[in-house]
């Protein structure tokens, strides 16, 4: 027992655990690409959701936090005004960014065609509706920033 | 694990964000990544296991309803008639928990992200094998979250067929799941002892101080290394993601309760409402995006219903001077939408006694529609004989509109809206003998 840890590195339940898994996954993707008729494609959105998430949505974001949190917080002890400022733009911007993110093909237009002939509906009031969603957040939150500063101030 | 033997491992820099004092949020932590998971994981349960129902809400095992030829449709039950909101409530919670799962997935990514760049990459075989299983997940969880939504919203760049590559993608990001779970269970017990579930949540930010860490633990979520000073403290940034997924979760509530909740649903491809008329309800596929011949659903219009050889040819008239039932039925997309209406029609169970077929039979519906996979639909024996199973020629007291399915739609409880076949214009059965008697081998 020992010396199996030692060679493997964990329990034999975690070995058997982790077969099972890798097989069943093993199994999905030989169907999926057999039944396909463009495996590639599905390959080439799998491998690179994980791509495009890790390597560009994330450090993106975590980029464009990093701007915004650097001109409004400067120095060692920021003032607890400036942390708030930030987060009353963070927060309806991530937000903001959420729904963009999951809705990006009604709001940007980008399902229209399709979306139009087999709805009935028209994708023209998506992009109002988050224009309109964004600035309700944004507004809500200067406007709620305005509030809580002369408190925050105080201190 | 660190007495274990290291298999060969790619020597990664001590540099860039392979460096632990790179990731500075003092955020990020077991603890985070453990409540992050434990709300998680309720929803994809219930998305997962609404998504298979829905499988079998299909009845793979009757006609060609099957998705895949090569038998691997996992179900283990005929999908029942009732209660008649049946689908409407699996269907809508799997977009529901799906939606509302998707910023508590991004942040959990966030949490976690670090450890994509930890040195040594490769401990041992376990760890490989681990990391492997990471991958899988990572994949398959973006995979299946990002083509159902793609989907819901009629938008298809990616270039292969949804359905198969959504379900089996599923089953690799809950393969690879399991395992993730199996394997860090121990971790999240870890965190919550020492950190408490909820305690994290109470400190403002004078106190919002980076987790301890566990000791003698690998985590997926190490605590950084050269922590940041705070500028948001765990309750503001869990709670921004409650509220994203809340939003989100409110768009999908909205799609499916509808009547004045359809309005909650901002977004959300079904949040346009119609109008007051009876044919003011949300449309599947409307006429002229399924390609309707108008010739063929004028006044020529016939239904026929098809026994083995034996034909009854109906016209409209004929069929409105039947006995009319009406019966109030959602139409419940797979999309995860539903609108509840008042169909009027004949009795499937009193058609299918007109055609003089076999009692229980199954009982194929085949549209004018010219192509495409839900041109036609297999019901089961029980779907035919259920009281409300109907051929709707009304809804809501007027006539169906051509893009409901004028001149005669099928109107089934707790059925996929797409089986609820429109434009009907046959019905088929199995001859009697065939259907009720097995096959005289070696009688010939």
């Amino acid at each position: 027992m020992k010396s199996f840890r030692y060679e493997y590195g964990a329990s034999p339940v975690h070995l058997l655990v982790a077969i099972t898994s890798l097989v069943v996954s093993a199994w999905a993707l030989s169907q999926v690409l057999d039944v396909l008729a463009t495996p590639g494609r599905f390959l080439l959105w799998f491998l690179g959701a994980i791509v495009l998430h890790d390597l560009v949505f994330l450090p993106l974001y975590s980029l464009l936090d990093r701007g915004a949190a650097g001109a409004l917080t400067r120095g060692d002890q920021p003032s607890r005004l400036r942390i708030a400022a930030l987060n009353h733009l963070r927060i309806p911007v991530l937000l903001s960014g959420l729904m963009l993110l999951v809705w990006y093909p009604l709001v940007l237009g980008k399902a229209a065609a399709g979306f139009e002939n087999t709805t009935g509906l028209s994708t023209d009031v998506y992009l109002e509706r988050w224009l309109a969603l964004t600035a309700v957040l944004l507004v809500g939150s200067a406007l709620l920033l305005a509030v809580r500063a002369r408190r925050l101030r105080e201190h | 694990m660190d007495d274990a033997r290291r298999p060969p491992s790619p020597p990664l820099p001590d540099a860039g964000p392979f460096r632990r004092s790179f990731w500075r949020s003092p955020l990020r932590g077991p603890w985070l990544a453990s409540f992050l998971s434990s709300a998680l994981l309720p929803l994809i349960v219930v998305c997962a296991l609404t998504g298979f129902l829905s499988h079998a809400a299909y009845n793979p095992g009757v006609g060609s309803n099957a998705l895949f030829d090569e038998g691997v449709d996992l179900y283990f039950f005929d999908w029942p008639t009732g209660p008649t909101w049946l689908y409407a409530l699996t269907q809508g919670l799997h977009i529901i928990t799906g939606l509302g799962a998707i910023p508590i997935l991004l942040a959990k990514l966030w949490a976690v992200i670090p450890q994509l760049f930890e040195r040594p990459a490769v401990r041992s075989v376990a760890h490989a094998l681990e990391r492997l299983g990471l991958a899988l997940l990572v994949g398959g969880s973006l995979f299946v979250f990002a083509t159902g939504v793609l989907n819901i919203q009629i938008y298809y760049p990616f270039g292969f067929s949804f359905v198969p590559a959504h379900y089996f993608a599923s089953f690799i990001f809950l393969a690879a799941l399991t395992f993730h779970v199996v394997t860090k269970v121990g971790v999240m017990r870890a965190a919550f002892r020492e950190s408490g579930v909820l305690r994290p949540l109470r400190g403002d930010l004078a106190h919002t101080e980076p987790e301890p860490g566990l000791e003698g633990r690998h985590t997926s979520a190490p605590a950084p290394a050269a922590a940041a000073p705070p500028t948001m403290t765990r309750r503001l940034l869990l709670g921004t993601v409650g509220v994203g997924s809340a939003a989100l979760a409110a768009m999908g509530i909205g799609q499916v309760v509808g009547g004045p909740v359809r309005n909650l649903a901002l977004l959300a491809p079904r949040g346009e409402n119609f109008g007051d008329g009876p044919n003011d309800f949300q449309v599947n596929k409307t006429a002229e995006g399924a390609g309707i011949p108008m010739d063929k659903v004028g006044a020529d219009w016939r239904l026929t219903l098809e026994v083995g050889e034996k034909r009854v040819v109906l016209t409209r008239d004929e069929l409105l001077g039947m006995e009319q039932v009406t019966a109030d039925l959602p139409i419940a997309c797979v999309e995860g939408w539903s609108t509840t209406q008042s169909w009027t029609g004949v009795r499937l169970s009193e058609l299918a006694r007109m055609a003089g077929t076999a009692e229980g039979a199954e009982m194929q519906v085949v549209s004018v529609q010219p192509a495409g996979v839900l041109r036609q639909a297999t019901l089961t024996g029980d779907q035919v004989a259920a009281e409300d199973s109907l051929l709707a020629l009304k809804v809501n007291g007027a006539d169906l509109s051509l893009d409901h399915g004028f001149p005669a739609r099928i109107i089934v409880p707790a059925l996929p809206g797409v089986h609820n076949t429109k434009w009907v214009e046959k019905m088929v059965w199995e001859a009697k003998d065939s259907a009720s008697m097995p096959s005289p081998s070696g009688a010939a």
